[in-house]
């Protein structure tokens, strides 16, 4: 086929894909109470942050640890714009992505040089460092105090339109095409020729060179863009209502992570499953557990000990994740 | 000069425990190729139940060895229970590639790490706790001037350095040492010339499960304890290593007292909110100017 005739067919099915997702979001979220529904916003929001980890890991093979700072950085671009600026949230949020982007590529171009746990312990080291930096200069980023950012009110021909929202209807509506924009492209990578390219410096570096890939300036591109992603989820992360060091803590990039490899760490699929469990698993364990009537002392950890169980189970049962192996094959 | 001995002597004794750290992952890394995440997550574990006999009437030395001896059956089981079977699943075809093949057994460390703090919060809660010090805590006296040196610290100083001699003559001087330098440098040659390396590889389990419980000990009476406590040990460990070099021992010690040192000047001379930034700028500089670490092997690429 020439490639003419595949490009075209690449979007369609990415759109389609997109189309297919935000339907199923709004009618879901439309049957939901306000409860639920500021929980599936924030499965949107986690979703774009374990996209950037599904990239990253899963197609490309670098395994970081360090995601919650990037989205630190978009949350901070953001709230900076917003509150010092008075920008509007639909031009700040698009352009936080830079700030995400070139500390990707500086993150980038030190990873070409590390492989494996040197490059899974240095980002961690930098989920650690960079939300203490909001400590260290107060006058800019108000240390543990924060900025206060929300989503704001519908503009009046949206209610005059579909009628007043709930505010937590009306997060759910703000954050969704951000999360089908990041999904379309996530979709778009996978089937071309970079997603293949990516493929082949996880599968072998040496093979992959020899083919004519130049795999240390691949490795910076894909820090960038997996760092646009995760720079999104952020700062949309932040307009829940602060953003500030203790918002974006090392758990949250070991989060985004268990996400990402329960699901399945080389689909998009796999990516949307995991995070709907992640965030929907402590209600889950509490429905189960209720009729127990566990001691707080115990209820309290259970979310923490039933998802490091089911980390381990996946790795060592079914390291492939719910989303499994049909979608591995295709791609191989 | 006062604060500069005082940096001097807090960057010795809390070197002393990042040395013992780094070592306990160096000596899983080259014995199993695994960078344990956990680690820490163990120490508290066994320091947790070092706190528990005391606190029921023990004496202090019942606690310690305890934990040791607890910190080392944890480390084997883990081994034996989650580590074991994942290495022997390499030939599915989401491992077949190298890149994952080093990041699974790193991911299942951290899920490891999330059990072990939830449990430790459903069995002793989540509320900080003090830990015993053997010794006095206060700094010995010369005269009218106190120095900045505590007995605990000498403690800590000569308990660290003999572990370290111990250690280093266990894989010098015996045969068990010598068959665990022998997988850590070819596992599959190792094999071959009738070594059991599942057992060798239990063991640096094992070793660095009571190495760093023994680092638990000695932190826990400055830091308390509560089942996150250790988790930044964990990070200025792993940097250590990387620092001295993941695969050489002494270069753990030596990235351990450097990192103590950095740690204790720039809480002392700057600001504690500057020791992360530190930390960060530490280790990459390392990794620019030797990506291999300061005694690390050229030659030593596994992934």
């Amino acid at each position: 086929m020439s490639k003419a005739a595949k490009t075209p067919s690449i979007i369609r099915r990415s759109l389609i894909r997109t189309l297919l997702f935000v339907t199923l979001i709004l009618v879901v979220g439309s049957t939901f109470e306000p409860y639920n529904q500021a929980q599936l916003a924030v499965v949107l929001i986690y979703f774009i942050g374990v996209l950037s980890v599904t990239l990253l890991t899963g197609i490309s093979g670098q395994l970081s640890l360090g995601q919650g700072a990037l989205m630190a950085i978009g949350g901070y671009s953001t709230a900076l714009l917003m509150t010092n600026y008075s920008i509007s949230l639909w031009i700040a949020v698009p352009a936080s992505i830079f700030g995400a982007g070139l500390a990707g590529a500086l993150l980038g171009i030190a990873a070409a040089r590390l492989s494996g746990p040197y490059l899974a312990g240095t980002t961690l080291v930098i989920a650690l460092a960079i939300p203490s930096i909001a400590n260290r200069f107060m006058s800019v980023f108000r240390g543990d105090e924060g900025f206060q950012v929300d989503v704001g009110y519908p503009p009046n021909w949206f209610s005059n339109f579909f009628g007043e929202p709930t505010y937590e209807e009306w997060q759910l509506y703000v954050v969704l095409p951000f999360a089908a924009i990041a999904l379309f492209f996530a979709s778009n990578l996978l089937l071309s020729r970079t997603g293949r390219m990516w493929r082949s410096i996880r599968d072998n570096e040496t093979a992959a060179a020899l083919t004519g890939v130049n795999f240390s300036r691949q490795k910076i591109y894909i820090f960038i863009i997996a760092s646009t992603f995760a720079g999104l989820s952020g700062a949309l992360y932040g307009l829940r209502g602060l953003v500030g060091p203790s918002i974006y803590p090392v758990a949250l990039s070991l989060t985004l992570l268990t996400a990402a490899v329960l699901g399945g760490i080389r689909s998009i699929f796999g990516a949307f499953i995991g995070t709907v469990i992640v965030v929907f698993l402590p209600d889950w364990i509490d429905l189960a557990l209720g009729s127990f009537e566990l001691s707080e002392q115990v209820s309290n950890f259970m979310p923490a000990l039933v998802s490091g169980l089911l980390l381990i189970l996946t790795v060592v049962i079914n390291p492939a994740g719910v989303a499994g192996g049909t979608h591995l094959h295709k791609h191989k | 000069m006062d604060t500069f001995l005082a940096a001097l002597f807090s960057g010795t004794s809390r070197g002393a425990v990042y040395a013992l750290v780094a070592l306990g992952l160096v000596i899983v890394w080259r014995g199993a190729g695994v960078v344990n995440f956990a680690q820490m997550g163990q120490a508290m574990f066994s320091t947790y139940i070092a706190s528990t006999l005391i606190q029921n009437g023990n004496s202090y030395w019942i606690g310690f060895f305890v934990a040791l001896i607890s910190g080392a059956i944890l480390g084997a089981l883990l081994d034996i229970l989650v580590m074991r079977p994942l290495s022997n699943k390499k030939r599915t075809e989401l491992l077949s590639s190298e890149s994952m093949r080093a990041a699974v057994p790193v991911i299942a460390s951290l899920g490891i790490l999330g059990v072990l703090q939830a449990l430790a919060g459903i069995i002793w809660a989540a509320e900080e706790r003090g830990f015993p010090a053997p010794a006095a805590q206060e700094g010995f006296a010369i005269g009218d001037n106190v120095f900045p040196f505590t007995s605990f610290d000498l403690f800590v100083v000569s308990i660290v350095a003999l572990t370290l001699t111990l250690t280093t003559l266990f894989f010098k001087r015996t045969g068990v040492g010598l068959a665990m330098r022998a997988t850590a440098l070819n596992q599959e040659v190792a094999r071959l010339s009738g070594i059991r390396t599942n057992f060798t590889r239990t063991l640096s389990w094992a070793i660095s499960g009571a190495a760093s419980s023994l680092a638990g000990l000695l932190i826990t009476p400055t830091s308390n304890l509560s089942p996150n406590t250790l988790d930044l040990v964990l990070i200025i460990g792993f940097t250590a290593a990387v620092v001295g070099g993941l695969d050489s021992p002494a270069g753990a010690v030596l990235g351990g007292f450097l990192l103590g040192m950095v740690i204790a000047f720039v809480t002392y001379y700057a600001s504690p909110e500057d020791v992360y930034l530190s930390i960060l700028g530490v280790l990459l500089i390392v990794l620019i100017v030797k990506p291999r670490g300061i005694l690390g092997r050229k030659d030593s690429r596994r992934v």
